[in-house]
């Protein structure tokens, strides 16, 4: 597609949702449901307004970030390392992944309770339901990576005299990106969800805090404004992402 | 005469031998693949392997790669038993794409052979240029291989070989996936290559001519269990050249030979 091309579609998708948001106002300005459950644009932008003038809302965004970011860099961190393991191994693949195909389905917020019984109302907490919730899709699209390198690879290695350890970091690791990078953005997207949840559920601080908080005190503005700033988040951190995967995966665009 | 007609021709030659195959046999499950197949090779010589399809010429290849062991019999490699892959015997192998790594650019690729030879990084600028000169990739240092045509692939491949600074440099079928203007000129360059680099060359074709035109020795492979049939001695003159080589009586008597001994098998 051409510049032009792209640009145009982007003017586009921006109409649509400059229309869906003038429609959102028209439908709260008919009353169609009472304005204190449901407020127009007007109101969430003034929540908006207010929530950043008294710094409020910047800092629990700047907490559920961070909470994001760290839950899902351990998530990462333990589901690539895992996986790699467990895909080059032949024997891990016969006695390790079934138990995660038994795990993997397992709703991550049911395991809400049970970190709170263990870990208390604390950071620690939220962290560890976002690695759980997060795990899966990393640790199974790197198996997934790891086990599929084409033997041509291993007996170039073999051949070359290449060390196990220079192996995974030379060849395996590079060529099971593509996948690893797919299982990263599946984790970014569960990451923030279950900030949400357990900002929610330990409720210190944060986005997922302040909306409980708003509804608590029918606030529906503050819980509209709250939403829209986890959306933004949504948006822009698989915005980044994708750049680094663009980055990242360059040579195989050519 | 320069054929000899007797497949144990190689055993008595006493010359430096680099490679030496004796009774050798592979398995696959219950089918055998090769068997009591016997060979040598002499350091600096080039030999060509042919055979109708099924006659084991590249689970010959993996043998003297050492990526296969026999069941019986055995591969020595310079006077010691061969039982794993060594980084003096390199491999060609036929599909480029998959034996490149995509994700690294020209330099990249040959680099991997140093890294993996552990040559300080300071060391592998200077070489990693020199070997991309030697196979003709100047000015296409920083390109991916899938920037590249199927020749220039290969002969990035080959420059990654060169890199292991072999003693033996095993090749399966390098040009079959090239067309022909592309095939004959890697031929001449490998033909330079080897003689500069005093290389022994093992090079498995299904091309009775490309045999003839670059091997020292041909070997003739039979099928059904795969083993020697005869050995061509190639007596023609070096350096070679595609147009008077071609023409040379000697030539065509070989080429003549060659195809009667397959056309028995490809009925």
């Amino acid at each position: 597609m051409t510049l032009f091309h792209r640009s145009l579609w982007f003017l586009a998708s921006l109409a649509l949702l400059v229309g869906l948001i003038w429609g959102w106002q028209i439908l709260a300005d008919a009353r169609v449901l009472p304005r204190a459950f449901f407020p127009g644009p007007d109101l969430t932008w003034r929540a908006l307004k207010r929530g950043v003038a008294n710094g409020s809302l910047l800092s629990d965004t700047l907490t559920t970030l961070r909470r994001m970011a760290l839950g899902w860099a351990l998530a990462s961190l333990i589901g690539v390392a895992l996986g790699a393991f467990v895909g080059t191994s032949a024997w891990a693949r016969v006695w390790i992944a079934p138990m995660f195909e038994a795990l993997r389905p397992l709703p991550a917020s049911a395991i809400a309770p049970v970190a709170m019984l263990f870990l208390g109302l604390t950071d620690t907490m939220i962290l560890t339901l976002i690695a759980f919730g997060a795990l899966w899709p990393m640790l199974l699209t790197t198996v997934h990576g790891f086990s599929n390198i084409h033997i041509r690879r291993r007996e170039v290695a073999t051949s070359l005299g290449l060390s196990r350890s220079a192996f995974i970091t030379k060849i395996a690791l590079p060529g099971a990106l593509p996948d690893i990078m797919g299982g990263l953005r599946l984790g970014l997207t569960i990451a923030l969800i279950l900030v949400v949840v357990g900002e929610m559920v330990t409720v210190q601080g944060g986005l997922g805090a302040r909306i409980l908080l708003a509804a608590r005190a029918f606030n529906a503005p503050e819980i509209f404004a709250g939403i829209a700033v986890l959306g933004v988040i949504g948006l822009l951190t698989n915005a980044v992402l994708s750049l680094v995967e663009t980055y990242a995966l360059r040579w195989q665009r050519r | 005469m320069s054929l000899s007609e007797h497949a144990t021709s190689a055993m008595d030659a006493p010359r430096d031998t680099v490679l030496t195959v004796q009774e050798a046999s592979v398995r696959y499950g219950a089918t055998t693949v090769l068997k009591d197949l016997s060979l040598s090779l002499n350091r600096g010589e080039f030999v060509c392997v042919i055979g109708p399809s099924g006659s084991g010429k590249t689970t010959l290849l993996r043998l003297l790669a050492g990526l296969l062991t026999p069941v019986s019999g055995s591969v020595d490699f310079r006077g010691q038993p061969h039982r794993a892959p060594s980084r003096d015997i390199a491999i060609v192998f036929q599909d480029y794409t998959n034996a490149l790594l995509p994700w690294r650019d020209a330099e990249g690729n040959v680099s991997l052979a140093l890294e993996a030879a552990g040559v300080p990084r300071a060391e592998r600028r200077d070489q990693i240029h020199a070997l991309l000169r030697t196979v003709g990739l100047v000015g296409s240092e920083g390109k991916f291989p899938a920037e590249m045509s199927g020749g220039m692939q290969q002969r990035l491949q080959i420059a990654r070989c060169l890199a292991q600074k072999p003693d033996v440099l095993l090749m399966d079928e390098p040009f079959g996936a090239l067309d022909a203007m592309t095939r004959q000129k890697l031929q001449d360059e490998l033909l330079g290559i080897v003689a500069e680099s005093q290389v022994t060359a093992f090079f498995v074709t299904h091309d009775l001519e490309e045999a003839i035109y670059l091997g020292d020795r041909i070997i003739a492979l039979e099928p059904n269990p795969g083993r020697v049939s005869q050995i061509f001695d190639v007596p023609l003159p070096k350096p070679r050249n595609q147009l008077t080589t071609r023409e040379m009586p000697e030539f065509l008597r070989l080429r003549r030979q060659l195809f009667d001994f397959i056309e028995r098998y490809e009925q």
